[in-house]
């Protein structure tokens, strides 16, 4: 194409053949001091991030399995195989509570791969925080103010007891120094146990809508 | 809740920062197009990319900046045209008023002759150097018909000229075998 005479020629007439010499002088910054697309915004909900850590703890667990022995002797000596991380499930199902008509969803993790120590525990504190979340989103719709009332105690208990929130800067695979017996989720220090906080107080107080959005975001498929 | 925005805030500049260093490319656009003022063209351009940043391609934002940049030309030249507020179903008459400046007198004739869509197939590809995949992209169809057309064009172009050459006169006007240029 680029030996066609035409083109070549229109090639060469190209009345600015060299990049245009622009003065930004402060245009970037007036266009970023507008708003940006609020459709960005969805995708980066701590919500959708929260359901995004677990797709991505599990796809990591899945990735290890191949190499789980090995990995577990050379590098992660302090990983722990499916059997434990199972029994840390079980474990944690007899300190956490799930709303009426909940149960337990099985716990599958690939026979050859290999967790950090508390996964299972952390999954079943995720699993009864949405469970509690949903359990309380249908009691608003339904007008049951007792099952709120109990949701939101559940639910406070639970941020208060099974959450933790990793240091500023550590590293994603962060385990506090002293493990807590009761099961446990570590969060980020992201702002996102701040805004699950909010969210149950709008709740309570009568808006729903990010409770909601958070039930189905992190419900288990 | 305010450290997320501001985190959302942060990546979204992250991002435009990669597309707003297109912003000579669409200057230059602009300018070969005949815009009356490049520069507030791009600028509307990039102002735009940043309110739809969620619909800018995050591989190569080119076509996408290329294509609003076009789209706004043809605005500007329907604004400036004689008897401003023609039809926007006139694109061929719009896109006349569109033109590069200070062409061979051939080759300027030889590209009026084409239609709209043939002549923008043919100068993404000589003046902005765009492959055919980002100039099928810009124009909002896909490479296998972009290929074709511009071989068409090509032959058309090279026809206009041929002719301007025998004849000393200006070729035949193909826009009217070639209403909607394919």
């Amino acid at each position: 194409m680029k030996k066609d005479s035409t083109l070549l020629r229109l090639r060469k007439a190209n009345p600015y053949p060299l990049p245009a010499t622009v003065d930004e002088g402060d245009l970037l910054a007036r266009i970023t001091a507008q708003p940006p697309d609020s459709r960005l915004r969805r995708r980066v909900t701590p919500l959708h991030r929260r359901g995004l850590v677990l797709g991505v703890s599990f796809a990591v667990m899945a990735l290890l399995a191949s190499t789980a022995y090995a990995l577990s002797t050379w590098v992660f000596s302090s990983a722990v195989k499916p059997d434990v991380t199972k029994a840390e499930y079980r474990r944690a199902q007899d300190e956490l509570r799930l709303p009426p008509g909940y149960s337990w969803p099985v716990l599958y993790v690939d026979p050859n791969s290999v967790t950090s120590p508390g996964a299972g525990g952390g999954h079943a504190v995720l699993i009864s925080q949405n469970a509690w979340e949903c359990y309380w989103a249908k009691a608003i719709r339904n007008g049951n103010t007792a099952a709120q009332r109990r949701a939101h105690t559940e639910l406070s208990t639970l941020l208060a007891n099974n959450i933790l929130v990793a240091p500023i800067g550590a590293p994603e695979d962060w385990r506090p120094p002293n493990p807590p017996d009761e099961p446990y989720a570590v969060f980020a220090h992201d702002g996102g146990l701040n805004w699950i906080r909010q969210t149950y107080e709008l709740a309570a107080t009568g808006n729903p809508r990010r409770l909601r959005q958070s039930c189905r975001a992190n419900s288990p498929r | 809740m305010g450290m997320t925005l501001e985190l959302e805030r942060r990546s979204a500049e992250e991002r435009f920062h990669t597309v707003f260093a297109h912003l000579g490319a669409v200057t230059s656009y602009a300018r070969r197009r005949g815009s009356k003022d490049a520069d507030a063209l791009a600028a509307e351009v990039m102002t735009i990319a940043w309110r739809r940043l969620a619909d800018v391609p995050r591989d190569d934002a080119l076509p996408w900046l290329y294509a609003t940049a076009r789209n706004l030309v043809l605005a500007e030249a329907r604004l400036s045209a004689p008897g401003a507020g023609a039809s926007v179903h006139e694109p061929e008459r719009v896109a006349a008023t569109a033109e590069p400046p200070e062409l061979d007198p051939a080759l300027a004739q030889a590209l009026r002759s084409l239609s709209a869509l043939d002549r923008e197939t043919l100068l993404l590809v000589a003046w902005e150097d765009l492959t055919p995949s980002q100039a099928a992209k810009a124009l909002g169809i896909n490479p296998t018909a972009f290929r074709v057309r511009l071989l068409r064009a090509r032959r058309r172009l090279r026809a206009s000229l041929d002719r301007f050459a025998a004849d000393g006169r200006p070729p035949a006007a193909l826009t009217q075998l070639d209403v909607e240029g394919t």
